[in-house]
């Protein structure tokens, strides 16, 4: 047995429960989303069924107009995670390439918008989403994923920025070009692995978001997918699990399978801006 | 804050280029309708109604907005206090008096005609009815009522209990057999309390006494309470009620392991299609010094802030056409709050809505008070201590009893 | 260089865009909390009028403001201890190459992509005592004779909450600390392996001392999120039985929404604010203070 093989096998000794817990509840999820209704509630609970229904995501996706709240979702989704970046470029750049006073302090603020949840914050923001006109529409939840997302694209693509070295735009700057056009031409097209890692990350936090959603949207058409599968868990008086689970499965699985593959990036990403 | 900070605040967000946003113009005039989510049929019967009526009065829009029922009360709270009510919503006709008080519900005796009126059945009619104005009409209406497995009845040689003593000696009988509990028993969450009053009532407590103060405290409380605990003692329960709310409970009906559960109408469709196999029967609840159900109503409550109280209204008559309220009925399993639909032969006919139905003669609803969510929920710590063992029961009943008078004087 | 000193206004808009964005929609909820706080709330959030800090002698004067507070400090404590102390060992093997690595980092990631609704609602099923497939499965392997009801007293629940909530922490936190530990410079390693150090010498005088500021801003953030966080607890127990398992942010949340007292929970809300915004402050000083070092690295770095 080689050495790394040893290794190998003893971290995965090590791992597994850990993996097992994690992947218990996925479980759960695909063998309930695919079992016949009259065997939701079996005694003893078993992990095998009769058939796989795949009928269940069918009869789902029709009653729970998924694909309504799938577009909704990705709407918000992707709006908001454009914007944050946006806004965050400048941002993360003045923190990583300039000193200034002010510095520490905008660090801080940032840190600060981390520490409401947005349930305590939820009557307040609906009023200022009536101010603002915004009410029952889905852009007032793009605004305001932006505005809790941002402290941490902010940190993330700062630390991206730090290990950019200046010498490529000093050097464009000896060529001639403004300062503007150096940050178009030269560095932000080195920056772009950065912000799609940065973009997955606000994606899935968005795509996620419930309490806000719930709050701030007031006509079933403009729901998005927590929100109208919470609707099924939360029936008064009868819970369908099977198109529960069915619906759960479609919304997080590929998700997770993007976000799992692109981890590594993330953890770059993570590494540096977040302690400095 | 000042408005005009609000203002300036509100501005400089837009300047950070949401301009693009607004609200869309509605030519039509839109009357927004809250809808509480009993199952995943609610919602698409009610854009069915709101189509049929759209199509007879093309100037009017109606917006059905189906919130969770879990969270229906803080999205009432939010809209309310953004001052973003809808026109309509369905509530729980136990926070009505919360709502009327506040001069958030509008009463609607102006609005009723007396044809429409008659169309209801009183005994339903009656909840919504606070200091002589009628402040919404009944929704949906549920009675209460215990359902046994027969199959496990024969099984143990017992039968089916009339009374809480005959209900006691089944259970004990039942207890024999293997790998089954006597009584479902729901300790957790929403209607926790239900369970207990149930028992307090056939005991021939109530919830207040006559003068207003709780009812906890009585002998008769304390009687019903100690019934539960020596079950949950002497294993005549499922193990730990705490873990099992009313879901799980009814859970573990259709699983066939509970010989006795209490429960409501709703819950027949879905042991057709979940537990096809399972024999049962409807039965009253057993009787003690007295006999009681629980009648459980909602009510269509218009809000006062409504400009649109017109348009809602007529939305209103449309959707308690007897068709109408019909196919809302069977497809939730509720009871019939209007006299027609209560008429049919279904009703009558089918021994499970028969059963049910036959409690409402003697039916105790919930009543209007106050802060009733935080009364419910100070019930509830109460009971939980005395199932877990925390507290005695008659300690616990009489500082529960305290608090809701602390709660009801405010 | 230069140049850039020169003109300071230019950093400053940069910032500004996101400045003004966040303060306008996190800052005016917040004063709108504020201004709540102070007075008498309607059941359905209508300002009556102002009575300075009454609400908050209310909340002072209730015992289960109390025992939540007291909760959610356990609540903090045990699930970002918990995080930590799991995340270490797991980043550090995760950092290190064997068979499989790519699929571990997958698994121990998964959870972060669900919301923690989801996660909370799919726990809450697979514990259910007699229906959920837990206790079947740890039957079927026969560890248990007997269901256990994992949620039905205080003290249980509570403690699978904590686990559930360390659960869904790691991927964060591991992150973080992988991202720590593939910066760290492989020729002190190399160095002190050829002295002869052993792995735990090396983990206890190498990689912990330079780990620090990563185990730092796991503890600030985890500290945050987690004091904050609503959906575990709150899905699976309503914070009881019997409030046994309310933290402050579920009490809240059952003062704002089910019994409709708008002021006394927006006064629980600046408290909580208030509790971490010290916390951070001190720990930031505190640690500020130790990290002088990689302060002075951090100079050397930009100039």
């Amino acid at each position: 047995m080689t050495p790394k093989l040893k290794k190998s096998l003893l971290y995965w000794l090590l791992l597994s429960p850990l993996c097992v817990v994690i992947l218990l509840p996925f479980g759960v999820m695909f063998v309930t989303a695919l079992r016949p209704r009259d065997e939701l509630f079996v005694y003893p609970p078993t992990w095998t069924f009769s058939e796989f229904r795949w009928e269940n995501f069918v009869e789902m996706w029709v009653k729970t107009n998924f694909g309504g709240a799938l577009l909704n979702s990705l709407y918000v989704s992707v709006t908001s995670t454009i914007i944050a970046i946006v806004l965050s470029i400048p941002a993360a750049y003045a923190l990583s390439r300039y000193r200034f006073s002010g510095k520490g302090l905008y660090r801080n603020f940032l840190l600060m918008t981390q520490m409401m949840s947005p349930i305590v914050l939820v009557l307040g923001l609906f009023r200022l989403m009536v101010h603002l006109n915004l009410v029952n529409s889905l852009n007032s939840l793009v605004v305001t994923y932006v505005a809790f997302n941002m402290a941490f694209t902010i940190w993330m693509l700062q630390s991206y920025f730090n290990t950019i070295p200046r010498e490529l735009e000093e050097a464009s700057w000896i060529d001639g070009a403004t300062s503007f056009t150096s940050l178009v031409k030269i560095f932000l097209p080195l920056a772009v692995p950065a912000m799609v890692v940065t973009a997955i990350f606000t994606f899935i936090n968005s795509w996620n978001e419930f309490v806000l959603a719930l709050t701030l949207i007031r006509s079933q058409n403009d729901y998005t997918l927590p929100v109208q599968i919470f609707s099924q868990v939360a029936g008064r008086y009868q819970v369908e699990w099977h198109h529960v689970m069915a619906a759960t499965v479609l919304a997080t699985v590929p998700v997770a399978i993007v976000f799992s593959w692109l981890q590594r990036y993330l953890i770059r990403g993570m590494a540096l801006g977040a302690v400095k | 804050m000042t408005f005009s900070i609000r203002k300036a605040m509100a501005a400089s967000a837009l300047a950070v280029g949401m301009a693009w946003a607004g609200s869309p113009a509605y030519a039509k005039t839109q009357v927004n309708f809250t809808v509480a989510e009993y199952s995943s049929k609610t919602g698409p019967y009610f854009e069915e109604v709101a189509a049929a009526f759209e199509k007879e009065n093309p100037d009017i829009h109606i917006n059905i907005q189906v919130v969770p029922w879990d969270t229906l009360l803080q999205r009432l709270t939010t809209d309310i206090a953004g001052g973003q009510a809808p026109d309509i919503s369905i509530v729980g006709t136990r926070w009505l008096v919360d709502f009327a008080s506040q001069g958030i519900a509008e009463p609607v005796d102006s609005y009723l005609t007396p044809e429409f009126k008659s169309t209801f059945i009183d005994t339903f009619m009656a909840p919504s009815v606070i200091d002589g104005k009628t402040m919404g009409l009944p929704v949906a209406a549920s009675a209460r009522a215990m359902l046994v497995n027969t199959d496990l009845l024969e099984k143990a040689g017992a039968k089916a209990p009339a009374n809480w003593d005959e209900f006691y000696t089944t259970a004990e009988k039942l207890k024999a057999l293997p790998d089954t509990f006597a009584f479902g028993l729901q300790g957790k969450e929403i209607e926790t309390d239900a369970y207990f009053y149930y028992s307090l009532w056939t005991h021939g407590g109530d919830i207040l006494k006559g003068d207003g103060t709780s009812g906890l405290d009585t002998p008769e409380a304390l009687q019903a309470v100690t019934l539960y605990k020596k079950m949950i003692d002497e294993g005549l329960t499922q193990p730990s009620p705490t873990n099992y709310t009313r879901e799980d409970v009814f859970n573990l009906f259709k699983q066939g392991k509970v010989g006795m559960v209490f429960t409501f109408p709703m819950l027949i469709p879905q042991i057709k299609a979940e537990a096809p196999n399972l024999k049962y029967k409807v039965l009253p609840f057993p009787e003690g010094k007295a006999r009681a159900t629980y009648g459980v109503t909602d009510t269509l409550m218009l809000f006062s802030s409504s400009q649109v109280k017109k348009e809602a209204w007529k939305f209103i008559e449309f959707a308690y056409k007897d068709e109408w309220r019909t196919k809302f009925d069977h497809g939730e399993g509720f009871l019939p709050v209007t006299k027609n639909v209560a008429a049919e032969k279904y009703y009558s006919s089918d021994p499970d809505i028969a059963g049910f139905a036959a409690g409402l003669p003697y039916a105790k609803f919930a009543p209007t008070i106050a802060n009733w969510e935080e009364i419910a929920d100070t019930t509830v710590r109460a009971l939980q201590q005395i199932y877990l063992g925390q507290a005695k029961p008659d300690e616990a009943l009489k500082a529960a009893a305290a608090d809701i008078n602390k709660i009801r004087s405010k | 260089m230069k140049s850039r000193t020169r003109i300071p206004t230019t950093p400053l808009l940069m910032i500004l865009p996101s400045f003004l964005l966040a303060m306008s929609i996190i800052g005016y909820p917040i004063l709108d909390l504020a201004w709540t706080s102070m007075q008498e709330v309607s059941r359905f959030g209508k300002m009556m009028g102002f009575i300075g800090l009454a609400n908050f002698a209310e909340v002072f004067r209730d015992p289960l403001f109390y025992s939540s507070l007291v909760r959610t400090l356990i609540w903090t404590v045990a699930v970002v201890g918990g995080t930590l102390i799991m995340s270490l060992p797991i980043a550090i093997m995760l950092n290190d190459d064997f068979h499989g690595r790519g699929l571990a980092r997958v698994i121990v990631m998964l959870p972060w992509a669900i919301s923690l609704t989801m996660t909370a609602v799919l726990w809450r099923w697979s514990l259910n005592g007699r229906a959920g497939l837990i206790n079947a499965t740890l039957m079927d392997f026969h560890i248990i004779t007997e269901p256990i009801e994992w949620l039905a007293t205080a003290p249980l629940a509570f403690t699978v909450e904590i686990l559930v909530g360390i659960l869904v922490s790691i991927p964060f936190t591991t992150t973080i600390f992988l991202g720590g530990l593939s910066s760290l410079p492989q020729d002190s390693y190399e160095a002190a392996v050829v002295d002869g150090a052993k792995p735990w010498e090396l983990f206890r005088y190498i990689t912990l001392p330079l780990m620090k500021p990563f185990i730092n801003i796991a503890i600030v953030l985890n500290v945050i999120y987690v004091f904050n966080s609503l959906p575990i607890i709150w899905v699976m127990t309503e914070g009881g039985p019997a409030n046994g398992t309310d933290i402050l942010v579920t009490y809240l949340y059952k003062l704002a929404f089910r019994f409709g007292q708008l002021g006394k929970a927006s006064a629980i809300s600046l408290i909580m604010f208030f509790v971490l915004f010290v916390f951070t402050i001190a720990y930031v000083l505190m640690v500020m203070r130790q990290e002088h070092d990689s302060t002075a690295e951090e100079v050397k770095n930009d100039a």
